[in-house]
């Protein structure tokens, strides 16, 4: 229809107007959106879905498992089950200056690398550390096994009453 | 054109919305927020309702280290509640995965606990099946690529039909179990150690090799058999050898539906490593290459003094010797028939025979079963018992009843067994050889059998008349063309050359240039033409025969040809009756009974 101008002059000229102009806008919404959801995939899938890592969230035994007064770092999860009474919770043993592992120390926890200092609650109490130790969330699985989220960071003072 | 191109742009987005949808949002998680759902529902306490609040679906994947290579499994991100007591009656996938006492799982205050922690063994160490898929059909393993579908429950498009049945039943995981627990009587895996029982009680040990169990060496090594086969495969082959491979000479066993799940399981579970030995365990079994072991497989029996006849009945009719050969009515199609046995070979033939079928017929097929020399005797005192001759009838039945199993219905050596027989019969069609062969030689082959070859010695079951009947039979009926007087040819009667360490020499030399393109290099008879040339070329270190021969028959043939096969006169190339001498002595020098002989004449 293009190739003859002509004829479009002809009566319906305004019907194919408008016709032109709706085809016209129907092609942009179409591409348009297409557009939008390409690109909104495209940002999603910058964050993965899931990693090789160790899993973040992880069962640790029962609660029976840990006596009163226990403060047991599981090494290779990188954190610490404290029990008090029939309060538990886990504090991260990641030091939050440059990453080492912290240890248990008679006061709290102790840096190897740089000698930072933390509480029993990993409040800092001395060398370089920035921020105090990261407490997450313990939950009970359905299992009875304790639950322990990495992925969620809770207040410090948060326990899990058993 | 603008329609055209609103048209395609409005393809084009919905396609993008599909590919978006399909992307992201996913079965898996609507299974787990039916599954949040129902269990904030089933909670009971504040604590239980705390754990399912303020979680939102993701990947859930277990990384398990301890089992060979690194696993990833994916399995709880749909099958959530496997470890949910509460679900114990709802439907898959949110239902918890059982608790038995047969997986080691007990009671603890009126809870179970489990024996085998997800955490700690992931699910397809025990289950089979892709552990990163997300969609049911990839992680259950349906994909006819992936090598291990869930063990039991998962069978294939493409496998056999009438298989499927019975390829889908849980004993299938005991496999699995018995890559660690390889301990003997252990509860957990009693099928694989029937299928154990049952490989060395169906005589596979014989053909097969298993690292650490067998050593047999004429049928593919099982080693890996598990890792490398699926179920299916395993259940074909023993249901039916032949099915996927017509040349194989593995014998249809007919089992048992059972005891062939047996021996799937127990094949299934060697994969050619094992959880629970350490590497000097699996060094040790590497050096020793599991004789000891099949030893201890195999159970002698006590043959006692004065019952050794009916110990080796037993024994013969007990170890699927009638799987290949023929005995009485029950004919496995795939060796000789041994029906009268001991008409045509001696005890003690029978027994060497046994203990090392090749120290008998070199080329033979048949393994060497590891059983003890008593047993070995009263199987022989057996088989040397069979000495009732058939009742011999007109030469046509004769040659039915007798011949007709290896030499063919048609007398074109293409009988039932012969291809698993090396040499192969004999062509009685092929008048240019039989018709050259004067009949007292063809007579002396068929009483007296050709030694180092499964033509045994007819000579107690035909006596000279019937055998020479048999023989007009044959020349009426197979050869056809009539037969004309044969004049010997001018041949020394004995190698004028005498033996020594030149002429042998020389003999090989000459062998080498000459010989080897048919005989081969190791004059096994397999030279790179033997493969175009029917009857094959003579295997010339098959000692029982070369020995047999007199030099005046290997001069004619070399010097003046074997008519009707490929061997040519090789007195029109050449060749005087030095040389062959010399070759014949050089074969002889193969053949010598002792080793130190031959390298101490040819040094």
């Amino acid at each position: 229809m293009g190739l003859n101008p002509r004829r479009d002059a002809g009566t319906d000229s305004d019907d194919r107007a408008s016709r032109r102009r709706l085809l016209g806008w129907l092609s942009g919404v179409g591409l348009f959106g297409s557009g939008i959801l390409s690109a909104f995939s495209n940002f999603v899938f910058i964050k993965p879905r899931a990693t090789y890592g160790a899993p973040q969230r992880f069962t640790a035994g029962k609660p029976s498992d840990y006596p009163d007064g226990t403060r047991v770092a599981l090494e290779p999860r990188r954190v610490c089950i404290v029990r008090d009474g029939n309060k538990l919770a886990a504090i991260s043993t990641t030091c939050t200056h440059l990453g080492c592992i912290v240890g248990l120390s008679e006061t709290g926890f102790a840096c190897p690398c740089h000698g930072s200092r933390y509480d029993q609650d990993g409040t800092v109490t001395g060398g370089p550390a920035p921020k105090p130790l990261a407490w997450y969330k313990v939950s009970l699985a359905p299992n009875g096994e304790l639950e322990i989220d990495k992925d969620v960071e809770v207040n410090p003072g948060t326990y899990l009453n058993v | 054109m603008r329609l055209a191109l609103a048209t395609g742009a409005f393809v084009i987005l919905i396609i993008h919305g599909l590919v978006f949808y399909k992307q992201f949002f996913h079965d898996w998680e609507r299974n787990q927020y039916a599954y949040f759902d129902q269990a904030r529902g089933l909670a009971k306490t504040e604590v239980e309702r705390a754990s399912v609040t303020g979680r939102s679906p993701r990947i859930e994947q277990l990384i398990v280290t301890s089992f060979g290579e690194t696993r990833v499994d994916r399995c709880e991100t749909c099958h959530i509640a496997a470890d949910d007591p509460r679900f114990a009656n709802y439907a898959e996938p949110l239902k918890t995965h059982p608790y038995s006492t047969a997986l080691g799982d007990y009671q603890k205050d009126g809870r179970w606990e489990r024996r085998h922690k997800f955490e700690d063994f992931g699910c397809t160490v025990c289950h089979d099946g892709q552990g990163r898929g997300l969609e049911p059909g990839y992680s259950h393993g349906e994909d006819p690529f992936w090598p291990d579908p869930l063990l039991g429950y998962i069978t294939q498009p493409g496998w056999r039909k009438e298989y499927l049945p019975a390829l889908k039943n849980k004993i299938y995981l005991e496999a699995n179990c018995a890559q660690c627990h390889t301990e003997e009587g252990f509860s957990g895996t009693a099928t694989v150690e029937r299928g154990r029982k049952l490989f060395f009680a169906n005589n596979c040990f014989g053909c097969h090799r298993i690292e650490g169990l067998s050593d047999g060496t004429l049928a593919p090594d099982l080693s890996e058999a598990g890792k490398k086969y699926k179920i299916d495969y395993l259940w074909g082959k023993i249901d039916d050898p032949r099915a996927s491979s017509p040349t194989s000479f593995m014998p249809k066993f007919n089992l048992p539906d059972e005891d062939k799940r047996a021996l799937v399981v127990f094949l299934k579970s060697r994969k050619g490593r094992n959880f629970s030995e350490t590497e000097i365990q699996r060094f040790r079994l590497h050096l020793t290459g599991g004789a000891e072991l099949v030893q201890a497989n195999v159970k002698p029996v006590d043959v006692r003094p004065g019952s050794e006849r009916e110990t080796g009945e037993k024994l013969v009719s007990d170890r699927s010797c009638t799987a290949c050969h023929k005995l009485g009515d029950r004919d496995g199609g795939i060796a000789p028939d041994l029906s009268f046995e001991g008409l045509m070979r001696d005890n003690d033939w029978i027994f060497e025979h046994f203990r090392n079928p090749r120290s008998r017929v070199p080329d033979s097929v048949m393994p060497s079963f590891r059983y003890t020399d008593a047993e070995f005797h009263a199987m022989s005192a057996d088989l040397d018992s069979l000495q009732s001759a058939p009742p011999i009838g007109a030469p046509a039945e004769t040659f039915h009843a007798l011949c007709e199993r290896c030499h063919g219905e048609k007398g074109d050596g293409r009988g039932k067994i012969a291809i698993y027989l090396d040499p192969s019969p004999r062509d009685l069609t092929k008048a240019a050889f039989i018709n050259s062969k004067p009949v007292e030689r063809l007579l002396h082959s068929v009483r007296y059998g050709v030694p180092g070859t499964s033509m045994p010695v007819w000579g107690k079951v035909l006596d000279e008349q019937q055998a020479r009947a048999v023989l007009e039979y044959v020349f009426a009926t197979f050869t056809k063309e009539p037969r004309h007087d044969v004049k010997p040819h001018n041949v020394p009667e004995s190698n004028p050359v005498p033996s020594s360490a030149g002429s042998i020499a020389r003999g090989e030399a000459t062998f080498v240039r000459r010989c080897s393109g048919c005989h081969g290099k190791k004059a096994d008879g397999k030279g790179p033409n033997s493969i175009d040339l029917l009857p094959r070329p003579r295997n010339l270190r098959n000692s029982w025969f070369v020995n047999a021969v007199e030099d005046r028959r290997l001069f004619d043939s070399i010097l003046y040809g074997v008519q009707g096969t490929a061997m040519p006169a090789w007195i029109d190339y050449g060749l005087t009756n030095d040389n062959v001498g010399d070759v014949i002595n050089f074969i002889r020098s193969m053949n010598r009974k002792s080793k130190e002989t031959t390298y101490a004449s040819a040094n």
